[in-house]
């Protein structure tokens, strides 16, 4: 991911739980009571970035972890079998807006073998949904619309190439028909 | 076409492919005499009608335009042969036939619009063949499309028309799957070496 790229900045914002390992003063304001120390134990939820560095930070050189990365509300449990039963009618825009992208940092971070396969699955079946809507477009009226609304930004952005060669092939193909001499 | 938008078909938008594909040759029966054209792209032997010659489509169709030539139609596009390919394509559903050259759909399209005369009197038959053979294979592509992985997608004997069609959606499903699986990859990486280092 590119430093200047939007969705990469986006996906840096989205929150994760944290616990704190240690205490640390004057950080209370996080937990919303200012002038007090973070105890050690708190739960919070920072953004990835921020959550990142300090999960690894034993490797910076602190004794341990500042704090414990968990799996964010998007990839629970009750997600994960909601996505290996039907990957189509779970609205992904709603848990995060930039869903892959969240769960490929935090399969980065933590170890979750199950969850690859089951993104990978979602993936597959929700592009080839993907292809039939930009090749038969039905508009956001009929039972189509609540897929499309339910698309994170990798999705959004699928449907809008696929949409857009579509249309160019269409347009080319009937431009030569409506030429004829 | 004043709509260039690249970002969708990469680098080819389906005018350009059909430009592309004007460079290649076609033979022609020319109407007038003309002597030879030594141009940067190549020579163009002198014409002697009706003595048939071979030139570039660009060349063929523009003077087919100006009426200067009759256009002698490729061996695989007619009907009766057309005909032939679409049998096998709906026949077998794994594979493209591949007699289709390369630039079917292109020079076929861009054929059909300058001198449908020359195309053996039965060209709203092979209108109707070519639109039924592109939704067959079309519909080929789309079921391959459905079982993309992140490593590989092979589809042979497909045209450059169609790929460019699906080369945008393609890509970013590829891509998608790639990076969801990076993870993994590394694992795997690092286990190997680990093993290297401990039996070597």
């Amino acid at each position: 991911m590119s430093y200047y790229d939007i969705d990469a900045i986006l996906t840096d914002a989205q929150k994760v739980p944290c616990t704190f390992e240690i205490t640390i003063p004057g950080l209370g304001y996080l937990e919303g009571n200012s002038n007090t120390d973070i105890k050690q134990g708190t739960r919070v939820e920072l953004p990835l970035w921020l959550a990142e560095m300090l999960g690894v930070s034993q490797r910076l050189g602190t004794e341990q972890n500042v704090v414990t990365l968990d799996l964010p509300p998007a990839l629970a449990p009750r997600v994960q079998n909601a996505l290996k039963a039907n990957p189509c009618t779970v609205d992904l825009r709603s848990l995060a807006s930039h869903y892959y992208s969240l769960g490929e940092r935090i399969l980065g971070l933590l170890e979750e073998d199950e969850l690859v396969d089951i993104l990978s699955e979602t993936f597959k079946k929700r592009a080839a949904e993907i292809a039939d809507h930009a090749h038969n477009p039905q508009g956001v009226i009929s039972s189509g619309g609540e897929f499309l609304k339910g698309l994170d930004e990798n999705e959004r952005q699928l449907f809008k190439i696929s949409h857009e060669s579509a249309k160019a092939i269409r347009a080319f193909l009937s431009d030569r028909s409506n030429t004829k001499k | 076409m004043n709509n260039n938008n690249h970002s969708a078909n990469g680098p080819l938008t389906p005018a350009e492919v059909a430009f592309l594909c004007e460079a290649q040759s076609i033979t022609i029966i020319p109407r007038q005499r003309l002597d030879g054209l030594d141009l940067i792209g190549g020579y163009i032997p002198p014409f002697h009608p009706p003595q048939r010659t071979a030139i570039p489509l660009w060349l063929a169709l523009l003077l087919k335009r100006q009426r200067r030539c009759n256009i002698v139609p490729p061996p695989w596009l007619s009907a009766p042969n057309i005909e032939r390919i679409l049998k096998i394509e709906t026949e077998n559903q794994n594979f493209f036939c591949p007699d289709l050259p390369y630039r079917w759909l292109e020079t076929a399209e861009l054929l059909l619009e300058a001198c449908p005369d020359d195309l053996g009197g039965d060209d709203g038959e092979l209108r109707v063949l070519l639109r039924g053979l592109r939704e067959v294979r079309q519909g080929k592509v789309r079921e391959g499309l459905g079982k993309l992985e992140a490593t590989y997608l092979q589809m042979n004997n497909l045209g450059l028309l169609e790929i460019t069609e699906v080369r945008g959606f393609a890509k970013g499903v590829v891509d998608g799957l790639r990076k969801i699986g990076a993870s993994i990859e590394v694992e795997l990486v690092l286990g190997w070496m680990m093993m290297m280092m401990i039996f070597r």
